[in-house]
């Protein structure tokens, strides 16, 4: 039987093969060869793709080359989310290698937020944990955590050290033993067809009679159409981390096993495919 | 860093009040043409207040600019905003018309039960103002109280309802400093409209002012909110 921990390795060290191809209209100097990386789907597009974007400056001038930014079929990717949940939301039913476009020119201000440094990423994956463990703890963990535990769960993202990460992130994932779980679960429900980008809603892990809230219970909840029609053919499927769990999964051992390390259970709904 | 301690007063807004202070606060700002109005979201009902102005920064106005309400339909309105020229501004650009177009958002945020101010500001091209040139048009006496405030600071994020970037004033301090503000008990202050305390509070920091007949509104003139 698979320890539970063993699901937190295989979160963290989860990658999604993909190919980077500069935009035909950015002016090179020489052509430009397609740059192939493995992707981890916890973390950011723009803290990874230091080399790609040093690839692509070699056969650019200087004055070509501004903010970068990423494209996938002409979708502009929001760096500010995860890269699992952009793959899950945009590609995962395309083959692999995920192609994605880079752009250095004619940054598009009304849909994507800037990046000008790296320190723009921790105020974002800090502001998400803190976010979350309001939801959780009413910030109590969170706040009496020290300034370097902060820094750690960064810094444990920034250079992909699992143990790093984990020695701090254990005691957010904690609860008072008088409870069964989290106070609420904090949780982000994407769908591409939308304009709203996500739906968040304060939920609950355990009933009023102290069951178990499950993944469908927050379905049905929350987002409906996600689940319907309940018997027979469904025409959407729910995803996380590229798999659908079961429905009737515990909210609460999906929000300690299978969060992103920003806290947040990123939940993608996708049309199934047809074949 | 100051902190609530357990059992510490925090002024937590649930969302039906947040609703029920927007809905009294668009009836007065209907009554002073101020502009705000509340947007409902198609999908889930959730909705937000918002309100656009246009600031004129120069000193020479034709008087034909001057408090123009268009027939558009988002109240426009125009604040004539009288700036001592700076160094950049008084090298022979004196005369051009910088119009700025301010967009504010009050939205209601679950995690932290507060409201949450954003905004963004673009020129009449359409070119958005960056961080750094909002922040170049807040007063300076602001600037100082920013930096020392609980409310931390300003970034750009994305709009939750509208999944666009705009700027926000970080809300995970706010119930503390409101709480500072009221100061006695959450029961005294039922009836104190949050969003008009709030707003006056945290708005002109980012160039939004509340004209001083929002403090009239008092508890009668206040659905029951309970």
């Amino acid at each position: 039987m698979t320890d539970d921990k063993d699901v937190l390795r295989d979160v963290w060290f989860g990658r999604i093969p993909t190919c980077f191809t500069l935009y035909q209209d950015e002016i090179t100097e020489r052509e430009a060869e397609p740059y192939y990386l493995l992707l981890p789907r916890i973390s950011y597009l723009t803290l990874v793709t230091d080399k790609v974007k040093k690839h692509f400056q070699k056969v650019m001038r200087q004055e070509e080359v501004s903010e970068i930014w990423f494209e996938y079929e002409g979708t502009p990717l929001k760096w500010h989310y995860p890269i699992g949940l952009l793959f899950d939301l945009h590609a995962s039913n395309t083959a692999l290698p995920w192609s994605i476009t880079v752009h250095f020119k004619n940054f598009p201000e009304k849909d994507l937020l800037h990046c000008h440094s790296k320190d723009v990423i921790e105020a974002h994956f800090m502001a998400c944990i803190k976010e979350a463990d309001a939801l959780k703890h009413k910030s109590q963990v969170i706040n009496e955590m020290q300034k370097k535990d902060h820094k750690q769960l960064w810094m444990g993202l920034q250079n992909d050290k699992f143990e790093q990460f984990w020695a701090i992130n254990r005691k957010l994932m904690e609860y008072p033993p008088e409870d069964n779980g989290f106070r609420y679960i904090p949780f982000r429900i994407y769908q591409a067809t939308t304009e709203r980008p996500f739906i968040q809603k304060l939920f609950r892990p355990i009933a009023s009679g102290g069951q178990l809230h499950t993944l469908g219970d927050l379905l049905k909840d929350v987002c409906p159409s996600a689940i319907t029609p309940e018997d027979g053919e469904r025409k959407t499927q729910v995803m996380i981390h590229g798999i659908e769990p079961m429905l009737e999964t515990p909210i609460q051992w999906l929000s300690e096993h299978m969060s992103y390390p920003d806290n947040f259970l990123h939940i993608s709904i996708i049309p199934r495919p047809t074949d | 860093v100051s902190r609530s301690m357990a059992g510490e007063k925090d002024f937590f807004l649930e969302e039906k009040r947040f609703k029920q202070y927007c809905e009294d606060f668009v009836k007065h700002s209907q009554q002073i043409g101020d502009g705000w109005e509340w947007r409902t979201s198609k999908d889930l009902g959730d909705g937000y207040l918002s309100k656009t102005h246009f600031q004129v920064r120069n000193r020479h106005i034709p008087s034909d600019l001057e408090e123009k309400n268009s027939d558009n339909t988002e109240p426009t309105l125009f604040a004539y905003v009288e700036e001592p020229l700076d160094d950049s501004q008084a090298a022979g650009a004196g005369s051009t018309q910088e119009v700025v177009r301010y967009e504010y958002h009050v939205l209601y945020s679950s995690s932290y039960q507060v409201p949450v101010l954003y905004f963004r500001a673009c020129f009449l091209d359409g070119r958005p103002l960056t961080l750094d040139e909002i922040w170049g048009s807040v007063h300076a006496s602001y600037q100082a109280r920013l930096q020392e405030g609980p409310w931390d600071t300003i970034t750009q994020q994305e709009h939750p309802i509208l999944g666009q970037p705009f700027f926000v004033l970080h809300p995970c301090r706010t119930s503390e400093f409101i709480s500072a503000v009221l100061g006695g008990s959450e029961e005294q202050h039922r009836h104190t409209n949050y969003i008009i305390l709030w707003l006056s509070t945290v708005g002109p920091v980012v160039g939004l002012n509340l004209p001083l007949s929002y403090a009239k509104l008092a508890p009668e003139q206040s659905t029951n909110t309970d």
